[in-house]
């Protein structure tokens, strides 16, 4: 119920009502993938951690994408090898990642422009930290071994190299960082916030 | 006055370096390490400016307060961050060439070359995260993406850490437990070794020499392995069996890299030691659910068939009638 109320300004339409896992037979490798995860107790470590960090002041302005929304596509990013672009746009027509993101039904003749931006997908990366990551890693290993699918019993361990820290260097990056630079450099002081009027 | 002269020649220094580089469609690593000796040269009496301004910072009475505060934090933050960008740019890539169009982030000081275990190859400059996998499924447990490059061992308890919360997290009436761990000549270390034995866990595993590790040992080695950790009435002989055959199989942690590096943990694409970690456990987590079904699906090597059976993991058919035949 709260992730239809979240996602309403999309799925509110006059079309016909489509259960999306109508559409995504059960052999489908995304809804096999998917139907994996303890999403439940994923999306309560998640918003556990980010009440902690993150509580918020005022319930006023439109409500977030869920969590579960936003786990999902970063999850698929890396299963389907997509950009944030990409995940974020295949959301809008794809049965198969609807699915996975926990949308039940849609309303076939609605609106679907900026479903869920791929700026909304950075911004709840950068909320996530190492002991999130290791929390959530922790409950999919406990959920594997309450089902008796794999044991603790005798590990690996070996390490990779990977590469970190290169970057393009275009005309278009130059510029992009100069103008950053320079409008941090000549942004004025925040002005202090004008005083409610009394009603 | 000599404030802006020195400036104006750092500039000029620079300016001469963009000059060089241009139209070669790369940058030349002996350039760099010229014009770093240069501008390190020419920048040497920026301490002893810095120090002047700060004493007249104190002296400064027409300053208030929290600005004078304000203004000895930025000039030693900016001291700090020029110690750590020289202290970086000495440390780049060891005659690697780069790629075409690409340069390497030096002000990230989380990152460092990985040197060790090379052998006549060019310095690989960036993280090494680890992790600690199931050799049958490659469900992996737990990864850990240090700061800079400390050595192999120091990855190993941590981890371990982090399986111990999981198996918490679990509630099954028998307590699970690990039994062994194996990794490669890297991990050999006498002080680790203790520290898992102290836990309960085996490391026949890990090699000494470079000698392989038999598949089934003998009655012997049990016996002496089983001494050595001290461990005769925590773990039995057929645990030792079964960390010996782990021990032996342990380049199949390779293939687990593999299917990471598949799904793009190769090349960390996020910012920072955060990006990195965040990017590196989402893979994962996807990683994991992959495994997950082909586990449910029994799409396993025999191998890995075998190795579940004798954990006990076997999938129960729940069509099959058990009843009796007669």
């Amino acid at each position: 119920m709260r992730l239809f109320r979240h996602l309403q300004h999309w799925l509110t339409g006059s079309g016909t009502r489509l259960q999306v896992a109508d559409f995504v037979p059960k052999t489908h490798p995304l809804r096999q993938w998917a139907e994996t995860f303890p999403w439940a107790a994923l999306v309560a470590a998640i918003d556990r951690s980010f009440a902690q960090r993150f509580p918020q002041d005022s319930t006023r302005g439109r409500p977030p994408v869920s969590p579960r929304v936003l786990l999902a596509l970063e999850l698929l990013k890396h299963e389907v090898g997509a950009s944030d672009e990409a995940i974020c746009h295949r959301l809008r027509t794809d049965f198969a990642v609807m699915y996975a993101c926990g949308i039940e039904a849609v309303q076939w003749d609605s609106a679907q422009e900026h479903f869920v931006l791929p700026e909304t997908l950075a911004q709840f990366r950068q909320r996530l930290d190492e002991a999130l990551m290791d929390e959530l890693l922790a409950i999919q290993a406990a959920t594997a071994m309450e089902e008796g699918l794999v044991s603790p019993a005798h590990l690996l361990v070996d390490t990779f190299p990977v590469e970190q820290g290169s970057q393009r260097v275009t005309d278009a990056t130059t510029l992009y960082k100069a103008q950053k630079k320079s409008s941090t450099s000549s942004r004025p002081l925040p002005r202090p916030a004008p005083r409610k009027r009394p009603r | 006055m000599q404030a802006h002269t020195l400036h104006h020649d750092l500039q000029r220094c620079m300016r001469r370096f963009g000059r060089q580089c241009r139209g070669q469609g790369k940058v030349l690593v002996t350039l760099v390490r010229q014009t770093e000796q240069q501008l390190l040269q020419l920048g040497s009496p920026i301490a002893a400016l810095a120090h002047a301004a700060q004493q007249g910072l104190q002296r400064a009475p027409h300053l208030a307060e929290p600005q004078r505060d304000r203004l000895a934090r930025h000039l030693q933050a900016a001291l700090e961050a020029q110690h750590a960008i020289s202290t970086q740019s000495r440390r780049l890539i060891q005659g690697k060439r780069r790629h075409h169009c690409k340069i390497v982030n030096a002000y990230d000081e989380t990152v460092a070359p990985i040197l060790k275990g090379k052998s006549n190859c060019p310095a690989q400059f960036g993280r090494k995260p680890g992790l600690l996998s199931e050799p049958t499924t490659g469900f992996i447990f737990a990864t850990r993406v240090p700061v800079g490059n400390p050595s192999d061992p120091s990855y190993v308890l941590p981890m371990i850490a982090k399986v111990h919360e999981a198996i918490d997290r679990v509630s099954l009436p028998r307590r699970l437990a690990i039994h062994s761990v194996a990794g490669d000549l890297g991990v050999n270390d006498a002080a680790l070794r203790q520290a898992l034995h102290a836990r309960g866990i085996l490391t026949v595993g890990i090699p000494q020499t470079v000698a392989p590790i038999p598949p089934s040992p003998t009655q012997e080695e049990v016996r002496w392995s089983l001494t050595a950790a001290g461990l005769h009435r925590k773990r039995t002989p057929h645990q030792v069996h079964l960390a010996f055959a782990c021990g032996h199989s342990r380049p199949v942690v390779e293939s687990h890299i593999a299917s990471l590096l598949s799904r793009g943990a190769g090349h960390i694409r996020y910012k920072g030691l955060q990006g990195a970690v965040v990017q590196l456990g989402m893979t994962v987590i996807a990683h994991n659910g992959a495994a997950m079904v082909r586990i449910r699906q029994r799409r396993l090597s025999k191998r890995a068939q075998k190795f579940r059976r004798l954990l006990g993991l076997r999938h129960r058919n729940v069509n099959q009638i058990n009843s009796s035949k007669n």
